[in-house]
């Protein structure tokens, strides 16, 4: 194979990706890339960026050997890249500390944003607050009804919250709206986009922000098993934390990659977000990618228990991926996950959040008495905190009071 | 494929366009309204295509979008609606709004092939410059014009790479924002009003924000634009008359006649 370099110049990932934008957005989107160019030659930049990587966010993250669930699945050797472990939660902190350094670079004076599971709105408010900008964020009536423990944080961090009641109420339509807010605000904002989605250049930035996890676990698996993993699994919502894990193991053919989609109900119910097995090529926020659609190209709405796979469109790199078959890409069920997430939590004493519960779900059903003698590293990209209110309705656990 | 397409023989001043959504708030309503609007011969009727995920669009446009997509309308029902409307159409230039998934899912030489004798011109929403390629070559081969918009972000050098071989109109979005945003600029629409005409010959039309007979009067006497641009306006009327069909036809009326200045 050749060495991996996507995407080109104009942000296409093969054909995918791209920048589908009405014309007030263009000359922003152009300038965003500039900068964003400017600043990665710049040394001032990534060494203010390592640094609240190391001392607010906590990184390097660990790389935790799951003994016990290795030993349940009776397979392969299990490793957690714990990202969870990061400052706020999630993965999401790395892109937002990266992304509001570059706004504060730009002479931008106002931070907005979208959220599903709230975790992106709350490492978006959190970065707002430590660099003193004013931040509001836009997320779903459905999702402030099931993330409430989130919107409370992203209060207490001085963000402002905007509902948003078009649609399905949840992660695709907060970033129409948050897409309008830019159009209409375009000289002082900058837009934090929480994935690999979106119009060039962000799926491009969020997954090199976000590559510190696979740096990362490339060094310290090499370490401790001095080789490199037979396989690597992630969630896959927009993609951002499976990018930030894959991208810097592209290149080594022998370590096969499986990204999990959420299926809701079922990948092949209507109750689904399972956008790369169900969906067909299409353009939604600005990029051509893989999207959940009818045969007039009407975007459907996602169903997922979990908010931050609610989504039916994914990033156009993901996309890429999976044409080019360089990663597999899976669906897994509500239930699925949300055995998995009880699972986790009683056999490491890791409650994981739903997101990454459905690549443990992949991995426990996929792995079982398996893949012996092989290593793999798993994305624990966020903690189970905010979802404990769903997780125990549905468990049905009166978690009240 | 027609010879001539309307939007070379545009009036030179005070051209109107009205903006509608197809489908909206019915399939057979939306034809009542789209014949009233024709049957006033504004200069340019543009059909919007209802998607379900209208980026550029505000919330009257986007619920107008819902109405229409509530009974599944289909690509196809819309251009023939359009095709219908195009047997009485006369002068009136006829434009397609709509965003590229519309025009992608459908195919797009089964698009053309639809709309290359009844319609003059397509304003594709969320495809900008960099991406038009291969889509303008086949619409100019069938003597489509592809319209090209220009926002107050768009600068000086940019301007002159997207207004090169421009043809029909150029749609000034009035002001940063989407559809039926607020505050109308006049200085500020009149310097970049200017600035487009010295780099292209067509006439240019504003748009976004255009609400009354007052706005349309002001655009005329204070800007140097040929003509301008009314959509949420004209949709607006709808939820103001409670959703009152009958009631809506005479408003609808009552504004186009109105705004023909
Ligand atoms: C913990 C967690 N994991 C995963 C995701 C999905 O996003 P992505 O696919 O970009 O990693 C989210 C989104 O909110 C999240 O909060």
């Amino acid at each position: 194979m050749k060495t991996y370099k996507q995407p080109s110049a104009v942000g296409r990932f093969g054909e995918f990706g791209g920048m589908y934008v009405s014309e007030t957005l263009m000359p922003l989107l152009l300038n965003l890339d500039k900068s964003y160019k400017k600043i990665q030659k710049d040394k001032k930049f990534k060494k203010e960026l390592n640094d609240l990587f190391k001392n607010y966010v906590g990184r390097p993250s660990s790389l935790h050997y799951a003994k016990n669930l290795s030993k349940y699945i009776n397979g392969p050797k299990i490793y957690f890249k714990r990202d969870e472990l990061n400052h706020t939660g999630a993965h999401k902190i790395n892109n937002c500390l990266g992304q509001i350094l570059l706004a504060k670079k730009m002479g931008k004076t106002r931070i907005i944003a979208e959220t599903g599971a709230g975790q992106h709105g709350v490492a978006t408010a959190t970065v707002c607050a430590l660099f003193g900008l004013p931040c509001y964020i836009y997320m779903g009536s459905k999702d402030i009804e099931r993330q409430k423990p989130n919107v409370f944080r992203m209060k207490l961090l001085g963000a402002t919250i905007i509902p948003v009641e078009s649609g399905s109420k949840s992660l695709k339509d907060a970033m129409n709206e948050a897409l309008r807010d830019w159009i209409k605000n375009v000289r002082d904002t900058f837009y934090i986009i929480g994935s690999t989605a979106g119009p060039h250049p962000y799926p491009k930035m969020v997954r090199d922000f976000q590559s510190v996890i696979g740096k990362e676990a490339r060094e310290q698996i090499l370490k401790v098993e001095k080789k490199l993993p037979d396989y690597l699994i992630a969630c896959v919502g927009g993609g951002s934390n499976a990018m930030g894990l894959f991208y810097p193991f592209l290149n080594d053919k022998k370590v096969k990659i499986i990204g999990v989609e959420a299926a809701g109900r079922g990948a092949k119910t209507e109750e689904t977000a399972a956008t790369m097995t169900s969906g067909t090529p299409g353009i939604l926020h600005g990029s051509f990618s893989y999207v959940l659609q009818d045969n007039d190209g009407q975007i459907k709405e996602a169903h997922s228990i979990s908010a931050g796979l609610d989504y039916p469109g994914v990033g156009p790199e993901h996309s890429y991926l999976k044409d080019i078959k360089r990663v597999k890409y899976y669906g897994i069920t509500d239930k699925e996950a949300l055995e998995a997430f009880q699972t986790c939590s009683k056999l490491e004493g890791i409650i994981p959040a739903l997101e990454p519960s459905h690549a443990l779900a992949y991995l426990i059903k996929a792995f079982k008495n398996k893949h012996k003698n092989k290593v793999v590293i798993l994305n624990l990209c966020g903690r189970g905190d905010k979802d404990l209110f769903t997780a125990a309705k549905a468990i049905g656990f009166d978690a009240d009071e | 494929m027609r010879m001539s397409n309307n939007l070379d023989s545009l009036p030179k001043k005070k051209i109107l366009s009205l903006f509608m959504t197809c489908g909206f708030p019915t399939l057979n309503q939306s034809k009542k309204i789209f014949i009233e609007m024709l049957s006033h011969q504004p200069d340019i009727i543009e059909f919007g295509l209802p998607f379900s995920d209208p980026m550029a669009d505000g919330p009257i446009i986007q619920e107008a979008n819902k109405l229409a997509l509530r009974s599944k309308l289909s690509t196809q029902q819309s251009l023939d609606l359009i095709k219908y409307l195009s047997k009485s159409k006369n002068n009136t230039s006829f434009i397609i709004m709509c965003y590229l998934n519309t025009v992608r899912k459908f195919g797009l030489n089964k698009f053309i092939k639809n709309i290359k004798s009844i319609v003059d011109g397509i304003i594709i929403v969320d495809l900008p410059f960099e991406e038009e390629g291969a889509i303008k070559k086949s619409l100019s081969k069938n003597n489509i014009h592809l319209i090209k918009l220009i926002s107050p972000m768009t600068d000086k050098k940019r301007s002159q790479k997207l207004l090169k071989n421009s043809k029909g109109f150029i749609y000034y979005i009035s002001a940063t924002g989407i559809t039926g945003s607020n505050k109308l600029d006049y200085k500020e629409i009149n310097k970049n009003v200017k600035s487009i005409k010295k780099m292209s010959s067509v006439p240019v039309l504003v748009g976004f924000g255009i609400k009354s007979k007052k706005d349309v009067i002001d655009i005329s006497k204070k800007t140097n634009a040929d003509g301008v641009i009314i959509g949420s306006a004209l949709i607006q009327k709808y939820f103001d008359i409670k959703m009152d069909f009958n009631k809506y036809l005479k408003s609808l009326k009552k504004f186009i006649l109105e705004v023909k200045i």
